[in-house]
């Protein structure tokens, strides 16, 4: 199982950052979401892997899986729902306000001449 | 401290206090302006007059206070020959020069900028010659080379002071720079900054292996300040300064700081092999090198200049004997220099004023013009040329004196030779600025008829010729000043005798020479001067300026090769810098055997684990697909879901899955208003390049996660696990953290939604209101839209499961204590719920039918969030301290409430509005890009159907 | 228990959202509640301050729950003196925003600016590392919406490469953090601190990794090299006033590896102590010498302040890796200083800007007030570039002098020495180009006593006003306070570092629970606690409690 989720991590991981080497807005987007949720699995699995345990505290039992990683993730997810929210609106205001949805700004199409007010 | 030395620290001060008060005066008047910026002069010279004794005596006036005692650096001022020497003519050519430019400046000139510029100057000038701790001094140092930048610039309108104030303060700043490196290896060789200490421990300093990168480095700012050779071309750049300052800076007082430093200086560094070789030898080349160059300078002040760099280089050459008699000498020249020089600056100026040009050569027979000034004019200038009976002969001849019997690697004859050959041109130029300026007959070509100007004017010079004339005649009244400042920088005590008769010594016959040589040089100088100009030599500004050009574009080119703004690029290093250190980090330390055995795998978590690594792959391969790439990551997600739920973990499956949905419903809608497919743009190289970067990152996490996924941690869960009962009253652990143990971070958390919700809807405000919105309206972005947007079938479905999905959302947040759920997934649950009526039956109508404003949902959130946690303050409560009871209601049966759970109320409604308004925010752009908008839940309403059948029928 | 050691989180963050609801269609009344709020703040970070100062470290126990399990806020000297600072910052920025009225541009300006301050107090007094990454998230996400205040084209993609490259960084952060838990089962700083000191180095390769990424991520924040290349974009495109509010937002990253690196990772821990100055040494020396070049090479003015703000971030950083009480106490003078000395420059490039063409070193007509703008620009331009008499000569100097290591000599000095050069080189063209090439076809100007006549040139915009000038010349102000009062400053600093540095007594504070806390601590935890699963509620008072103090003690 350890070598499953640590595959699935790596594999997530490495899409993830494939996208984000894109030039669109879009597939950058993608990349960040599957990061998002490697770095979930990572920080639960750094609770280690338990299976078949009770989720909630009951008599007489007797393990649980680390509660503490899996509270962690739960606020990650919803900190990286946000930032995801934003990321897609500002997405869209740049490329409504650009024309492109490039992420690189080629010297070229930034002028100079613009005042930055 | 005595009041000696209160005195002191006055006198330090006044200029900076006096600085500020022209600016305000100018209004009172150009005379009240300058009589203002005087007297702080004035009171700083009677003071330092009231010193006089004590320091005549041998004293030391000091004074200390403390300022960063961590540094080391202190306010420590104190008062000896030599800084009475430099204090003296300081405030007093100061003063002069503020009588002077009074009547030099127009009327179109802010005087009072000039004057606070002046005794800003003065002030730091002062603290460099009084400042008892190195690091002080570097403060003042730095100041000088300030106030310059602003004095040379003064008239900010023309290039050429602009261009000079610059490189002027390229030049001395990099100088002190290089100081500043010299002074703190000083300070870490005697382990004290202040002076009187490094002084006392000079033996110590000579025999450190630091000593000669420290000399190195203080001479560099030594020899950039007093422009010594290869330094000495922004001096006359500077020269595009009002005249005053060119007399005041630069001939009087701040090229003479160099110098000041390498005579205080003198005990803790002079007298090693390095110092000779390094300063004598520099002071040689620069007085020979500016005294030529002096001779074909047809400006005014370019010659002045180059006679300036000349003696400076003179008095370097003396400093660097290292002898006492050398010693002698030099401070004495410093004097004479000091008179002659200023004089003549300011001569120059007066020419420069009243026949509106300085050039030489469109000058000559002034002399019956402006006899004053000429008369003034020409003593300055035979004592500058070593003319007996004036002042510059007598510390000359010592000069010569001592350079005659010097030795240069075993050479006898090269410093006597080079030293007369100097003298000579010096004697050239003094001779050629008399004969040329005011000789001559009276020409009828001049810009503006020339006359002698008002007294105030020539007041200044005539003051200083008459000492020229009075220590030239009576050498015996500079005995005692000389004494104590030559005194002070060797260090011990001399009684020098200054006489105008020396006996026949090899002195006089270098003189003799190179009075004649000076004539005859004169004579000649037509042709000379044809040659001069027709030969080649290097134009030090252009050399400079081609420098700093090449300078700037190759910085320029380095910014935008490695800040080219291709954020990819950026994040790629920033991959590969992880991977890398991460590594380095690792292989620094060892790893412990595994200590947990693997979980067996059943063949359906196989199954789904195929999946996801498919999906991923597919993601890769596929994603200019948008909706594809979409639908694919959607399947990812589940699959983490699926795993979290196998893994034990329901409330992330729960809550991995809500999210999931959510934000790939915002994308869909998302990619309404951008492309639905990625163009191929990038070159296969960068792919692979890409991909490696990628496999590397993957492999390195999915090892990193393995590593410690076989070994046991002591973790603090334990304590969760055992409290969250009787803590925090839930039986759900993993909830009460969220909402209990942990319940800060969740605060955050909900903050961070709540903060994204307002970012969206200001956003999408800005954006309607700019340029943006303009396109909205011209694009047609209906075209993928299906005919029939609101089937039949979805808006029943979704009607009917409205009512259901809030039941469950509102069971999910009551049962959250307890078991998997809680105010945030049923939150989602609710605002997935919402999103399937807008999708099915249109954002308006949905709108139309709830009437709940999420920025107020938001608000309330967090308010309610906030305030609960504040409440426990009540119970005199840390913040967010929970407090739980079970009540009984009669229909149910026992019951909990526990604050926690209006502390997750809060995360309900901020989640529940911050889904909502970013909706919200996305279809105000829709509906803004001309979607049109249906009031009727459905475009086909089947009751018209029935009416029209009915009606048929009839 | 004083509560006030949390109030710079909540006043914020119950003032925002009331803000952004209640007052968000009338500006006035948003502008005074912003106001309020930030000088309540600056009130009572003035108070934690003096609290501080005596040296005690004050702990707040989250719910109630003891260290390490429930979250902690600590409140010593090194907090109290960033959250004043920020404050401080704050009322400067905001004065200026409304007195230039950017914060009419756009929509939630107040709300979002209130939220960034709750986010970066949180992140200075939290003692718990994954509450400090939530509060990263808070400040960050603010920092989105201001960054990206008001919109415009070059904005929006300069904010969206801003956002990306910070959700990257959140990501690593993640990773850090997961590592470190997997590694060490805690998330307490203090708790961490006891945890690595007792790992041996034979068994230190996953902790080393986390130790690592950590300081990658706030390396991110304090723009380091290799991964400053943000920073020079964002800030350039930021509006003026939230550029100057940014300033405190590097320091964030500064602060996180003087606090975690000293405090956990420090150089007196066997595994992980030899990595962070290293690294951070090398890292700090190169991005001395690009923001140097940046300066030098900038076509505008924008990207030569942010250039130059990189520059101060390199030396700052430079002697935090010296990781000695000494370096430390100038690198927080340093820090200090730059702080105010970015914003001088920001908020007057404001000034400037809107009232000319656009922010290119090109020769334009001379604006209206050009000479009290030169003014103001020398000042500020001084104060960052290191020239006295303003603070950052003193600060150079003083980072210098703290810089012992013959090995480090070469490198150190010579990048600061020559950076600094290049730096003024810089500035000095810059303001030629901006104040004096200007005035070419006019007569010179009295710039000292020009505040309110009209001057050359043609007048395109309206003076500014007193309350536009205020904010910047007291920015200039604080530089020149730090200087002459550089003693007791400084005096200050060198306590804190000395706090700092003194591990057993920050944890021997966090980790020592009073007695009759909530909770009923059972004996031990780990394994063998879950094993003893639910229902048992054997009232050990204080087990927990005294194993810890006793892990605090040595």
């Amino acid at each position: 199982m350890e070598l499953i989720v640590a595959t699935s991590v790596g594999a997530m991981t490495a899409a993830g950052v494939y996208l984000i080497l894109r030039l669109r807005a879009f597939p950058v987007i993608l990349g960040l979401a599957l990061l998002s949720y490697a770095v979930n699995v990572f920080i639960f699995a750094s609770g280690r892997l338990a299976v078949n345990l009770p989720p909630v505290l009951q008599y007489g039992d007797a393990q649980y899986s680390d509660p503490l990683p899996q509270a962690l993730v739960l606020t990650a997810i919803v900190i990286s729902f946000g930032m995801t929210a934003v990321l897609v609106m500002v997405a869209i205001g740049a490329f409504l306000e650009s024309g492109t949805d490039k992420v690189d700004i080629d010297p070229g199409d930034e002028d100079e001449e613009e005042p930055v007010k | 401290m005595g009041e000696g030395s209160n005195l002191l620290v006055i006198i330090a001060l006044l200029p900076f206090i006096g600085a500020l008060i022209p600016g305000w005066m100018i209004r009172a008047g150009r005379n009240a302006c300058a009589t203002f910026a005087a007297v702080p002069t004035v009171l700083a010279l009677v003071m330092l007059g009231l010193l006089v004794p004590d320091v005549m005596r041998g004293e030391v006036v000091q004074a200390r206070f403390e300022w960063l005692p961590q540094l080391g650096l202190s306010a420590s001022f104190f008062l000896d020959g030599l800084g009475l020497l430099f204090a003296g003519m300081i405030l007093g050519v100061g003063l002069l020069i503020i009588l002077y430019a009074r009547f030099y400046l127009s009327g179109d000139d802010p005087m009072g900028q000039f004057y606070t510029y002046l005794l800003l100057f003065q002030g730091a000038m002062l603290g460099i010659v009084l400042s008892d701790n190195i690091l002080l001094l570097l403060v003042f140092w730095e100041l000088t080379s300030l106030s310059s930048f602003l004095l040379i610039g003064y008239w900010k309108h023309l290039p050429e002071g602009r261009q000079g104030a610059r490189m002027a303060l390229a030049v001395t700043g990099s100088g002190g720079l290089a100081m500043i490196g010299g002074m703190l290896i000083l300070g870490n060789i005697v382990g004290s900054y202040e002076l009187t200490d490094i002084l006392a421990s000079g033996d110590m300093i000579k025999e450190s292996d630091w000593y000669l990168p420290a000399l190195i480095l203080i001479l560099l700012g030594a020899f950039t300040k007093s422009a010594q050779f290869p330094f000495h071309f922004w001096l006359p750049h500077a020269m595009a300064a009002p005249t005053p300052v060119s007399a005041y800076l630069h001939s009087a007082t701040m090229v003479k700081a160099g110098v000041f430093l390498m005579a205080r200086m003198w005990p803790a560094l002079a007298g090693t092999e390095a110092w000779f070789y390094i300063v004598a030898t520099v002071g040689l080349i620069t007085m020979v090198l500016g005294a030529v160059i002096a001779l074909f300078k047809d400006d005014l002040k370019a010659l002045l200049a180059f006679s300036t760099v000349s003696h400076l280089g003179l008095l370097t050459m003396l400093l660097g004997f290292g002898t006492t008699a050398a010693a002698v000498a030099a401070v004495f020249h410093i004097i004479n220099h000091l008179t002659f020089t200023a004089a003549l600056f300011m001569t120059a100026g007066i020419v420069d004023h009243e026949a509106h040009t300085r050039d030489i050569k469109r000058l000559g027979g002034l002399a019956k013009l402006m006899p004053i000034t000429a008369t003034i004019g020409t003593i300055a200038a035979l004592s500058m040329a070593g003319i007996p009976l004036f002042n510059g002969f007598l510390s000359k001849e010592m000069m010569l004196e001592e350079a005659s019997h010097t030795y240069w690697f075993e050479n006898p004859w090269i410093v006597p030779a080079l030293a007369t050959l100097g003298a000579l041109f010096s004697v050239a130029y003094s001779l050629r600025f008399i004969f040329h300026t005011f000789g001559g007959p009276v020409r009828d070509d001049y810009p503006h008829k020339p006359h002698d100007p008002p007294f105030g004017m020539y007041a200044a010079p005539a003051l200083l010729v008459v000492f020229v004339v009075a220590i030239g005649v009576m050498p015996f009244l500079a005995d005692p000043l000389v004494a104590v400042a030559a005194s002070a920088v060797a260090g011990e005590t001399l009684h020098p005798h200054l006489k105008i008769w020396h006996g026949v010594t090899p002195a006089l016959f270098m003189s003799i020479a190179a009075i004649g040589g000076g004539i005859v040089l004169l004579l000649i100088h037509r042709p000379l001067d044809r040659l001069w100009i027709a030969a080649p030599r290097p134009e030090a500004k252009a050399i400079f300026d081609w420098l700093l050009a090449k300078l700037v574009t190759a910085t320029r080119w380095f910014t935008d090769v490695t800040h080219n703004k291709s954020i990819t690029c950026y994040l790629a290093i920033f991959a590969v810098a992880s991977v890398a250190l991460g590594f380095a980090a690792w292989s620094g330390g060892g790893i412990a055997p595994p200590t947990r055995d693997l979980v067996p795998v059943p063949p359906l978590v196989g199954l789904g684990f195929v999946l996801l690594i498919v999906g991923a792959a597919s993601v890769v391969l596929f994603h200019r697909n948008r909706f594809r790439a979409l639908v694919v990551l959607s399947i990812i997600g589940l699959m983490v879901s699926a795993g979290f739920v196998y893994l034990s973990a329901p409330d992330l499956a729960l809550t991995q899955i809500s999210v999931e949905t959510v934000t790939i419903m915002l994308l869909l809608l998302a990619l309404h208003f951008i492309p639905k497919e990625t163009p191929k743009e990038t070159r296969i190289g960068k792919r692979i390049a890409d991909g490696v970067v990628a496999v590397v990152a993957g492999t390195g996490v999915g090892a990193l996660a393995y590593a410690f996924m076989r070994r046991d941690v002591d973790t603090i869960s334990g304590f969760h696990l055992d409290n969250s009962y009787e803590g925090g009253g839930g039986s759900n652990v993993v909830n009460v953290i969220l909402v209990d143990f942990r319940g800060y971070d969740t605060y955050g958390e909900i903050i961070v939604l709540g903060i994204a919700g307002l970012i969206i809807y200001a956003l999408m405000q800005a954006l309607l209101g700019g340029p943006a919105g303009r396109k909205l309206r011209n694009t047609d972005f209906a075209r993928d839209l299906s005919k029939d947007r609101h089937p039949l079938m979805m808006v029943v479905a979704t009607r009917v499961m409205m009512p259901i999905a809030v039941m469950v959302g509102i069971y999910i947040f009551l049962r959250g204590h307890n078991y998997p759920g809680g105010g945030f997934v049923s939150g989602l649950v609710i605002a997935i719920a919402l999103l399937m009526q807008y999708m099915a039956s249109g954002f308006a109508w949905t709108q139309s039918r709830q009437r709940i404003q999420y920025h107020a949902m938001i608000g309330f959130g967090v308010v309610i969030a906030g305030l609960t946690g504040v409440g426990s303050w009540l119970a005199g409560k840390p913040f967010l301290t929970s407090a739980f009871g079970y009540f009984e209601f009669p229909p149910i049966e026992e019951f909990e409430l526990a604050t926690a759970m209006l502390f997750d109320l809060g995360v309900f409604l901020t989640v529940l509005g911050a889904v909502m308004l970013m909706l919200f925010s996305l279809s105000r752009i829709a509906r803004y890009a001309g979607q049109s908008v249906n009031l009727e839940p459905m475009d086909y309403d089947p009751a018209d159907r029935v009416k029209q059948l009915e009606e048929g029928r009839e | 228990m004083n509560h006030w050691i949390i109030a710079p989180v909540i006043l914020p963050a119950l003032l925002a959202p009331i803000i952004g609801y209640v007052m968000r269609h009338d500006i006035v009344i948003a502008r005074i509640a912003s106001v309020a709020g930030t000088i309540g703040l600056v009130a009572i970070a003035a108070g934690l301050f003096a609290t501080a100062a005596p040296g005690e470290t004050f702990v707040y126990r989250l719910g109630d729950w003891p260290a390490p399990f429930g979250i902690v806020l600590v409140l010593d000297r090194l907090s109290a003196l960033m959250v004043l600072l920020t404050s401080a910052l704050a009322l400067i920025v905001l004065i200026h925003a409304i007195a230039t009225n950017w914060d009419q541009k756009g929509l939630h300006f107040h709300a979002l600016f209130q939220f960034q301050l709750m986010g970066i107090s949180g992140a200075f007094l939290t003692g718990d590392v994954f509450n400090l990454f939530v509060f990263f998230e808070v400040l960050l996400i603010a920092s989105y919406g201001l960054m990206i205040h008001a919109g415009g084209r070059q904005r929006m993609r300069a904010g969206l490469q801003y956002v990306v490259m910070n959700l990257a960084g959140s990501t690593l952060f993640l990773f850090a953090l997961g590592t470190l838990y997997a590694a060490t089962g805690t998330l307490n700083i203090a708790d961490l601190a006891v945890r690595l000191r007792e790992i041996p180095v034979e068994d230190a390769a996953i902790v080393r990794v986390a130790a690592m990424l950590l300081m990658i991520v706030f390396a991110v924040k304090a723009a380091l090299f290799p991964v400053q290349f943000w920073l020079p974009g964002a800030y350039s495109n930021a509006p003026a006033p939230v550029a100057a509010l940014f300033a405190i937002m590097t320091k964030v990253g500064a602060y996180s590896i003087i606090r975690i690196h000293t405090l956990v990772f420090g150089p007196d821990v066997p595994a992980t102590g030899d990595m962070a100055g290293l690294w951070l040494f090398a890292a700090a020396v190169v991005t001395v010498a690009v923001g140097a070049f940046g300066v030098l090479g900038a076509r505008r003015l924008m990207p030569l302040i942010a250039f130059s703000v990189l520059g101060s971030m390199g030396t700052l950083m430079l002697a935090v890796s010296a990781f000695t009480p000494g370096a430390t106490t100038a690198a927080l003078y340093y820090l200090v200083h730059s702080t105010f000395a970015a914003a001088a420059l920001f908020l007057i490039a404001d000034l400037v800007i809107t009232r000319r063409p656009g922010d290119t070193l090109t020769t334009l007509p001379a604006t209206v007030q050009n000479g009290l703008f030169a003014a103001l620009f020398f000042g500020a331009a001084i104060g960052m570039a290191g020239m006295p008499p303003l603070s950052g000569f003193l600060g150079k100097l003083f980072v210098l002098d703290n810089l012992r290591d013959p090995a480090e000599i070469g490198w150190a000095w010579t990048a600061v020495l020559l950076g600094s050069l290049i730096t003024i080189v810089g500035f000095a063209r810059a303001g030629s180009a901006l104040f004096w090439k200007s005035t070419a076809f006019v007569l010179p100007q009295n710039t000292i006593t020009e505040d309110e006549e009209k001057e050359e040139g043609p007048i395109t915009h309206d003076p500014a006003t007193a309350w536009e000038v205020v904010p910047t010349m007291a920015a200039i102000g604080m530089l020149a306070a730090l200087s002459i009062f550089a003693g007791p400053a400084a005096r200050y600093f060198e306590l804190t570092s000395e706090q700092l540095f003194d591990t057993d007594a920050y944890v021997g504070a966090v980790l020592d629970n009073p007695e009759g806390l909530k909770p009923y601590p059972s004996e031990g935890y780990g394994d063998e606690a879950a094993a003893e699963g639910y229902g048992d509620d054997t009232p050990a008072e204080g087990h927990a409690d005294e194993s810890q103090s006793d892990e605090g003690g040595h």
